[in-house]
Formats: structure tokens, C-alpha cells, sequence
């Protein structure tokens, strides 16, 4: 099984549709076959052998996409690099996941010309990536210390079975028009594949400011918003008098709903902003369509397909939230790690703390992971520490997100010195020369010590902090 | 604070981390068309916060708002006076 023969069975009953719309270009499902299609024989000459693992490093465009789907029809596993990252971003991607070559839009050091906008780098590997017999689709690079686990794999199946389960609930149907705004390579699976599974148009909007959005919404009578909670409170405190009358559907994602975000777009708008709970290595669990006004902080019941349970619950009935359903990830990258090995008793731990309620509804409190979720993009702090530990100034250093009012959470550092000061400015251009700008901490604290757990002596991981 | 003063700052923190060194950067070069996008904004709204002490309200994050970085500190001089 291959995922393009989900976009292939689409272009077979809505051809002349409308697929992608941006700002100067509109192509039909049709279209978008051809342009696979010419895009494959490219990319073919590169001489890929089946399973080859390409990094893609591309802007939001239609040509995202329609690269994304050229490189499964050649048989290619498909790893996004996101825009943002630095070089040496790219190459630990490369190196860890064991890449085949690069494709960028920017040309890079060494690279060919494919097309005019499209760039390639091929990755020398000591030994060809083993891919275990998987029919590999996809592989999310996740960051992480040495010893964590790297690169969430996809096969085509899981991912066809994460569409049409995820789909029970979000019944995205061929009317429907999704108004694009997340980054493509953060978010593709169970948004444009399962979109374009089911003929529906994708307007991609650079659009920064509520009221360009809204009348762009308006005049494209978008359907569907799925957005982090950082645009739905742009749109939330909008004073123009534009409305969302053609939007059915507003879900926010990424990151949990602030309660004014969520109360000011319900008074704005007349219309709920609902919240579903979507993990990398499971798809879309649940969605809160049952009850969005009266349990708008809840992330919703299970889908049909899946069920959740709370693991070690406390006196509160709060705990680990466990998850049984269909499109489980195949394996981690780096170290290996097959599915059999990632469950226990057949669920899947997904580090969240929260709760049930006596109708089934699932409340999010906390996470037990330390990933930073800045807006909608995850920051990894042990990536960060490597890059501030390098620093001379610097003994070691702890990195952690700090909750914020209107972002989610922002990234902050703690910093022990090797003397007793050190030019704060210094250690931020050092930042700059190997971060992306959104992962640089806002603020530095020089600290004396590093909280340690008492038994392994590693660094103690608080979820968010309050500010 | 002046807006003269928070011009120049803005314009600095924008030029070292939002757009690339080969991107010409005046206060009246138009933020959207040269490339900045939401995260863009996160950011600077980010260094305003902890620069100046001031979260711009979304109310005031309009098209007029993020014309130009000049109009952006002429937002920010304005609310940092604001009772």
C-alpha cells in the first residue's frame, strides 16, 4: 500500500476540484497529479534506491506537498527538517535518521539544482538505512539527550488507518475548504493527507493579522480552522465586524486552550473552539465535538476506534493517560525500538496526566514530558543544553518552559557558571549562531546549582512552569 | 520611553534574529511583504515583553500595527504611556 493511492483514488472522483489554493495559484486535484507526477521522474534521476530515507526542507507551499507525495510514488521515506533549522540542525537530522540526501528550497553547501526551487544534498551513509522489511512512509525527527528516543516512524498503513480513524470525528467531506496556517513540516498527516484523502480544498494563508485572515476566511468561505490557540486569540479579539459564518469546525491544537481564548472566541464568533488530543506517535485520539460549550477545556471522549484509561491514578482519580487504538507508530528511529516493545499490556503511555469524568469526557492537567510547546512549535530542552553547555562560560545548564499567558509556554534556561559571572549577551549570540531565533530562551538565570533527582542524580524536569 | 529609541531597538532585534543578512531592514520596509509570518510575530512580541514589560494587547496587533517597524514602535511608545 502506498499513500498516494489515497490522493490518486481522490483525483479519480474530484479532478477538476480545487486541491491547494495560495495566495497565486489555485490547482485542481488533477493538476496536482501531474505535478507529482513530473516532480517524481525527477526526483528519480537522483537514483533513490526503495526506502530511501529524504530530509525536506521546505516551505508551506503547494510544492510541500506535492514533493511530499512525489517522493512516496518513488518509494521514498519522506523526513521533514523544518524551514527554521540551522545547518548543523540538518545535519544531525541527516546523520541520526540516517538520511539518503536533503531536498531544500535554499540551496546549501554543495548542493545541485533539481528545479529551480528545489535543491539537493546526497548524505554519504556507512551502511544503507535498515528499515526493518517496514514499508515506511514517514519519519518525525524528535529531539532528545543521546540516550532518548529519535525519529517517530510511520508506515503507509498506519498512516491510511490514523486517517480514516481520525475522520470519524473531524468528517472532513469533498465541501469542505481548511483554512492552512501551521507549519507543514510539524503537522501533514492527520491534516493535509487526511484532507486531500477526502477531496477537500486547502487554502494556505500567510496571513499574520486577524483581520487579513478573517476577511481571507470570508472570501474563501472557509469550512474548517485548525489552528494553535496563539491565532485563535489573534482572531478572538478581532473588532472588525467580519463573522465565521461559513466555518463548521474551529479546533485548537498544539498546545492547551487558554480558558479567555477559548471564552473570547465563543463571544466574538457564536461558535465553540473545540480541542482534541493529538500525539505523534498515536494520531488523533479524541476530539471535543460532544460537548464544546459545557466541557470546553476537555480534549473530548476516544474516537470510536480508540480507548483511554487513567494508569497510577491518584486520591483525585488523576494519573497517566494510557491509549489503545488503531495507527500505533511502527517503531522509534534511533535507537530501534519495534511497536511490540513501546506498549505495556498492549497501551501505549503517552506521558499526559489527566482524568475522566462519568461521561467519558478526558481532561488534560500536565505533561510528564519536558518538551517546550512555544505557539505551536516544540522545543526540545535538551537540544538547547547541548548548544549552552558548549559555551565556555557555562558548567551546565537546565532548560525549561515557562507558562505564558497568551503563547502556551516560552523557553527559559538556567545557567550554572564556570566563575562567578559571564556576559549574559555573550552566551545569547552564542545561541544565535547555532538555534533557530524561536528557540532561544527569553530569559537567562544564573543559578548555583541544578536541581537533582535524588536517585540518579540527573537533572530534575519540571512540566511548565508557573510564571 | 521614546519610540526613536524603540525603533532602533526593534530594528536591531529584528534584523539579528527574524530575517537573514541579506534582507534590507529600514523601519519603513513593510514587515508581511518581506517575509514575516507568525512566528515572526511570537518573537517579537516575545522581545517586547521582556524588553519593555508590555504585552501588546491582540486588539492592537492589526495591519496598521505591523506595517513597518517604525508603526510598531509608535504602538509601543503610545501603550507604554497609557495609564
Amino acid at each position: 500500500m502506498n499513500l498516494i493511492e489515497l490522493l490518486n483514488e481522490a483525483a479519480g472522483r474530484f479532478a477538476h476540484k480545487p486541491a491547494l489554493v495560495d495566495a497565486s495559484t489555485t490547482i485542481s486535484y488533477a493538476g496536482l497529479m501531474d505535478e507529482i507526477s513530473a516532480l517524481s521522474l525527477d526526483l528519480k534521476k537522483l537514483g533513490f534506491q526503495p526506502g530511501a530515507r529524504v530530509g525536506l526542507c521546505y516551505a508551506n507551499s503547494i510544492q510541500y506537498v506535492a514533493l511530499t507525495f512525489a517522493l512516496w510514488k518513488i518509494g521514498a521515506v519522506v523526513v521533514p527538517v523544518p524551514i527554521e533549522c540551522m545547518e548543523e540542525d540538518i545535519e544531525e537530522i541527516a546523520k541520526s535518521m540516517e538520511l539518503s540526501g536533503v531536498l531544500s528550497q535554499q540551496p546549501r553547501k554543495g548542493s545541485i539544482e533539481v528545479r529551480s526551487d528545489l535543491n539537493f544534498n546526497a548524505c554519504v551513509l556507512p551502511n544503507p538505512a535498515n528499515n526493518h522489511g517496514l514499508n515506511i512512509a514517514f519519519i518525525r525527527f524528535t529531539s532528545g539527550t543521546t540516550s532518548a528516543r529519535k525519529g517517530v516512524v510511520l508506515c503507509h498503513e498506519t498512516i491510511r488507518d490514523r486517517v480514516f480513524a481520525a475522520n470519524k470525528a473531524l468528517q472532513i467531506r469533498s465541501e469542505d475548504i481548511v483554512m492552512w496556517c501551521l507549519p507543514m513540516s510539524h503537522h501533514f498527516l492527520i491534516t493535509i493527507v487526511l484532507y486531500l484523502t477526502h477531496g477537500a480544498t486547502i487554502v494556505l494563508s500567510r496571513h499574520v493579522v486577524a483581520r487579513a485572515f478573517l476577511e481571507s476566511i470570508n472570501h474563501s468561505h472557509g469550512t474548517v480552522l485548525y489552528a494553535a490557540p496563539f491565532h485563535f486569540s489573534l482572531l478572538a479579539r478581532d473588532s472588525s465586524d467580519l463573522s465565521l459564518a461559513s466555518v463548521r469546525l474551529a479546533v485548537s491544537t498544539t498546545c492547551s486552550l487558554p480558558e479567555d481564548v477559548a471564552r473570547d472566541f465563543r463571544a466574538r464568533f457564536h461558535r465553540p473552539l473545540i480541542q482534541g488530543l493529538g500525539i505523534i506517535e498515536l494520531g488523533l485520539v479524541s476530539l471535543n465535538t460532544g460537548d464544546p460549550f459545557g466541557r470546553w477545556s476537555s480534549v473530548g471522549r476516544p474516537l470510536p476506534d480508540f480507548r483511554v484509561k487513567i494508569l497510577n491514578a491518584d486520591d483525585q482519580d488523576c494519573g497517566e493517560v494510557a491509549v489503545q487504538g488503531p495507527g500505533f507508530l511502527d517503531a522509534y528511529a534511533a535507537p530501534w525500538i519495534a511497536r511490540a516493545e513501546l506498549l505495556r499490556d498492549g497501551w501505549f503511555v503517552t506521558g499526559d496526566i489527566g482524568w475522566i469524568d462519568a461521561e467519558g469526557y478526558l481532561f488534560l492537567v500536565g505533561r510528564k514530558t519536558a518538551v517546550i510547546n512555544l505557539a505551536g512549535r516544540k522545543v526540545f530542552p535538551e537540544e538547547i543544553e547541548s548548544v549552552l553547555n558548549r559555551h565556555p562560560a557555562v558548567r551546565e545548564s537546565r532548560v525549561y518552559g515557562r507558562l505564558h499567558a497568551h503563547l502556551g509556554e516560552v523557553v527559559e534556561a538556567e545557567l550554572v557558571l564556570e566563575q562567578g559571572e559571564a556576559d549574559i549577551q555573550a552566551v545569547r549570540e552564542f545561541c544565535r549562531t547555532h538555534l533557530a531565533s524561536f528557540k532561544i530562551p527569553t530569559r537567562f538565570h544564573v543559578v548555583r546549582s541544578l536541581p537533582r533527582t535524588a536517585v540518579t542524580g540527573k537533572i530534575r524536569r519540571p512540566p511548565a512552569m508557573a510564571a | 520611553m521614546e519610540a526613536q529609541q524603540i525603533e532602533t531597538e526593534l530594528l536591531s532585534f529584528v534584523r539579528r534574529e527574524i530575517f537573514a543578512p541579506t534582507i534590507e531592514l529600514t523601519p519603513e520596509t513593510d514587515l508581511v511583504g518581506a517575509g514575516f509570518d507568525s512566528m515572526s510575530l511570537v518573537r517579537v512580541l516575545l522581545f517586547i515583553e521582556t524588553t519593555y514589560g508590555l504585552w501588546i494587547p491582540e486588539k492592537e496587533i492589526t495591519g496598521e500595527t505591523l506595517k513597518n517597524l517604525h508603526a510598531l514602535a509608535a504602538a509601543v511608545a503610545r501603550l507604554l504611556h497609557e495609564p
